[in-house]
């Protein structure tokens, strides 16, 4: 059986975010941009209209990723794109860091928040995860619950949906059903508990607790 | 709503749609019976949510090249949230695994959720 989350705070305040304790908002929103979708490239305005945020504070953080490398630029007529680049030495940590952080993580667990006392498991699994993601790949997402609904589910992650500009796909199981299901080694449960995940409520270790 | 490649104007048929509210209702009612086999109930509930957004779909003059938009289509034909939309899109997603690959994957929840989800529309078309 999974253990509950007794009363512990699963989803931190906006204030003390991972991602608000390692970068500047601004910067948090630009990396989700061009860190969430790396095989496209962005002109400017497109960023500002995205990040959401002031045009000065944007084109600076640009620049700045640029002349560090962390970003390419090319022209296309008078327009500059920017790009994620793919050979920065810290790529695939900063990629990380933005998947597990403001890129996916945080909108799905501030999506997750309201229901989170219902929620015993919540992690992102499949090409996401694996970092093997592209621009169409849909976010696969697995839900252990014993009392919530996917239309509960559903209503909860349309926010996150629309701010990832992706389909989130949940599974969801009760307690009983997952544990059936990892118990007859069903060959999806196999694959998906071998694979690299992001966790969004509870932990490896929960999910290997020996049954009660 | 603005038709384009998958949706197609076609003016709305009074007995077209009388079927296909028939048809829906009736397979919701039987979906809802425990003495069946879960994949049978699923069958049952699927189409009958299928029926009913075409319904919908087919009553405000439009038609679909795909399945599955009218599933999507529901904020606009009955203006249902996510709640009701994505769940029927998924089970959708399921139905091809089972009918083309062999996979059917239904449990109990996913189950009651689309009948839930397919009481909804139904309760929406209701004129």
């Amino acid at each position: 059986m999974i253990k509950p989350n007794m009363g512990i705070s699963i989803s931190p305040p906006a204030s003390t975010s991972l991602a608000d304790a390692l970068f500047p908002k601004v910067r948090q929103r630009v990396l989700a941009v061009l860190f969430g979708a790396p095989d496209r490239s962005f002109y400017a305005t497109e960023v500002i209209a995205l990040a959401q945020s002031g045009s000065g504070a944007v084109q600076r953080e640009l620049a700045g990723l640029s002349e560090a490398g962390l970003l390419t630029v090319t022209r296309q007529g008078n327009q500059k794109h920017y790009q994620a680049n793919a050979g920065a030495p810290v790529f695939a940590e900063l990629r990380g860091l933005v998947l597990k952080t403001v890129g996916l993580a945080d909108a799905l667990r501030a999506g997750l928040a309201p229901l989170a006392g219902q929620i015993d498991l919540a992690f992102v699994y499949g090409s996401v995860a694996r970092q093997q993601d592209t621009a169409q790949s849909d976010v696969d997402l697995m839900v252990v619950s014993s009392s919530l609904g996917y239309g509960e589910l559903f209503g909860a992650l349309e926010s996150a949906t629309l701010a990832l500009g992706r389909k989130v796909n949940p599974t969801l199981y009760a307690p009983a059903e997952w544990d059936k299901r990892i118990a007859l080694d069903s060959a999806f449960i196999t694959r998906v508990l071998s694979q690299p995940k992001i966790w969004l409520i509870g932990n490896e270790e929960q999910l290997h607790a020996p049954s009660a | 709503m603005r038709p384009g490649k998958s949706l197609k104007p076609e003016a709305p048929d009074a007995n077209e749609l009388a079927g296909l509210l028939r048809t829906g209702t009736a397979r919701l009612h039987d979906a809802r019976n425990t003495t069946l086999a879960l994949e049978s109930r699923f069958d049952l509930a699927y189409n009958a949510a299928h029926a009913l957004c075409l319904a919908a779909l087919r009553r405000m003059g439009y038609r679909a090249a795909h399945r599955y938009i009218v599933f999507q289509v529901l904020p606009h034909t009955l203006g249902l949230g996510p709640e009701v939309w994505r769940v029927l899109d998924k089970c959708h997603n399921t139905r091809n695994l089972g009918e083309y690959e062999g996979l059917l994957d239904v449990d109990e929840r996913l189950v009651n959720d689309l009948i839930e989800a397919t009481a909804a529309v139904a309760k929406a078309i209701q004129p």
